[in-house]
């Protein structure tokens, strides 16, 4: 089906007078989070094909593809090889924030601008970065929110051993403790690591009110998959009892976990059921953001796509999907629980902007104003 | 340790117009703080500023409104030229933490949390520092409270630091502030007798 419109972007591109202009597209289409991979890419492919096939666009967007593989050493030298041996300028790509962060230096260095579809943990606001998908305001930060009141504040933390897992845990842990709960326990385990024995033993000493699953692809496989067997076992580890919280679970990756989705939450933009517009998943509609927004920037506009980032927005007419300063978007925020195979809303927030560095959206009385005590 | 945010400080620039500084001035409202520029000099209105970022290469200490190495707030260097009399320079003028030029995308989040960090350590410390000093000079209070209290019936001189100890439990203050109130009362208690003893 990828393939199919794949092959639909270039075959709309040959029959029009339009502008060609060549778009990367980084992403590991193997390896332990290709599903992640996979609905990005169709969305902006999909996206693609879209502006391809409208009159409305004077150009037509010709995808140029590298694929990692999974390695994140790879994402580097084949984001240097698209910006120097490609006329792409822009790159649609990179899931984990570890990848994003080793393209950063090589974008820098060759003026090139990525585009960013996945949820991560903030702190980050390059000038060389879009990023269309949640950060912790939009996502962690609502997910505690509801889930302190609702099951309580006796948490078990859980990530995957990088940037991603670790500051995700960190805030939960900070929010956690400063609303007067307690982290039970807090345990990373490394990228692809299927190991996960040790911290259902914890779990299961502990007895937590939640658990905030922050691991990713296998490891959280495995995990979920476990978590499953035990609840079948004893009822305190029951969904209802001990739910289990991530802020990266999608429709993308509920083929890979059967049975054992059933009762997850999650936090996101979109869920298919709570309007993600006949998108897959947030994934797949944050990618096709992203290519739209692009073109859109792009349009009536020769030669806009040598432009650096900056001034592109500069000079983009119309309303703004990307915040100048942070380059970040605003986003709605869902909760939402697997029942039956499909996320059912359980509760849903207005578009908030995303916050990288949670300095703008909030209360004068949790975010004191430094001033100097002289 | 807790990150706090950032959202809605000050931050002052001292550097001539130059593309570090609009580097900076991204990342730094990118971060959330309110970013002003100042050259050749700071202004007054810096002393309100929560973090000052300063030019290492072509700074002098006149441009500062405050003494060197006394800036009420957090101060980052911004470093071109890595001279070692320019560095020097820089940490005398009183850098919490360093940028280096060209300013890029990043380095701006780390250089505030280091900075900050650093100021408030040296702070804690110089007051930790003074109240030492304090209660250094006084020392001569506590030797004249103990031989006051030595003459006013207690037994020996360890007794009379003994009831000056409790003293100072009991009021909840230093013991070098027990000692100023002894002093104060024994000394104003031997003038009276003096006083009567002159009238009679």
């Amino acid at each position: 089906m990828v393939g199919r419109r794949a092959f639909g972007v270039l075959g709309d591109a040959l029959g029009k007078d339009k502008r060609p202009i060549e778009v990367g597209l980084l992403y590991s289409r193997s390896g332990g989070y290709s599903l992640f991979s996979e609905a990005c890419r169709s969305g902006a492919l999909a996206a693609m094909a879209r502006i391809n096939a409208d009159p409305a666009y004077d150009m037509c967007l010709l995808p140029i593809e590298r694929d990692p593989g999974g390695d994140v050493d790879l994402y580097g030298p084949l984001c240097e090889d698209l910006l120097r041996n490609t006329r792409a300028r822009h790159i649609v790509g990179c899931v984990t924030s570890w990848s994003r962060k080793e393209v950063i230096p090589v974008l820098e260095k060759h003026g090139g601008t990525l585009w960013y579809a996945l949820p991560y943990e903030g702190f980050e606001a390059s000038d060389h970065v879009v990023y269309t998908h949640a950060c912790p305001n939009q996502h962690l930060l609502p997910l505690l929110d509801w889930a302190l009141p609702a099951h309580g504040a006796r948490a078990y933390l859980t990530g995957s051993n990088y940037i991603w897992g670790w500051e995700m845990n960190r805030l939960a842990r900070e929010r956690i403790t400063a609303a007067g709960g307690e982290v039970l326990g807090e345990r990373c385990l490394p990228l692809g690591s299927r190991e996960v024995g040790r911290i259902l033993e914890e779990v299961r000493a502990t007895r937590p009110a939640f658990i905030l699953n922050n691991l990713v692809g296998p490891s959280s496989y495995e995990f979920l998959a476990r978590m499953h067997r035990l609840a079948s076992e004893d009822a305190d580890f029951s969904p209802a009892r001990c739910p289990i919280l991530s802020c990266n679970l999608t429709e993308a990756e509920l083929p890979a976990l059967g049975a054992a989705a059933e009762g997850l939450v999650s936090a996101g933009p979109y869920f298919r059921t709570g309007g993600a517009g006949g998108f897959g998943s947030s994934l797949e509609a944050a990618a096709h953001a992203a290519v739209l927004e692009l073109a859109r920037l792009l349009n009536g506009r020769p030669d806009a796509e040598t432009a650096s980032l900056p001034a592109l927005l500069e000079n983009a007419q119309g309303p703004a999907m990307i915040d100048r300063a942070t380059h970040h978007t605003s986003l709605p925020v869902v909760i939402a629980r697997v029942q039956d195979g499909i996320f059912r809303t359980v509760k849903a927030l207005p578009a908030v902007p995303g916050d990288p560095y949670l300095a703008r959206a909030r209360t004068p009385a949790a975010a004191p104003i430094l001033r100097v005590v002289s | 340790m807790r990150i706090q945010n950032l959202g809605g400080a000050t931050a002052v620039i001292l550097h001539r117009p130059h593309p570090t500084v609009q580097a900076l001035d991204r990342q730094l409202r990118a971060i959330g703080l309110q970013v002003s520029q100042a050259w050749p000099d700071l202004g007054p209105a810096a002393l309100g500023a929560d973090f000052v970022f300063f030019d290492a290469d072509m700074g002098h200490d006149e441009q500062f409104p405050w003494a060197p190495g006394q800036s009420p707030m957090p101060m980052v260097a911004l470093i071109g030229s890595e001279a070692p009399g320019r560095i020097e320079w820089a940490l005398r003028a009183g850098a919490h933490a360093q940028l280096l030029k060209p300013v890029g995308d990043n380095g701006a989040y780390s250089a505030l949390l280091i900075a900050r960090d650093a100021f408030d350590a040296q702070r804690s410390l110089s007051v930790e520092i003074a109240d030492l000093r304090r209660r250094l000079d006084e020392r001569q209070t506590v030797v004249r409270a103990v031989t006051l209290l030595a003459a006013h019936g207690a037994r020996d001189d360890a007794a009379a630091y003994g009831r000056l100890r409790q003293m100072a439990m009991a009021w909840r203050v230093s013991l070098e502030d027990a000692a100023a109130r002894v002093v104060a009362r024994l000394t104003a208690a031997e003038e009276e007798v003096d006083d009567r003893r002159d009238r009679g």
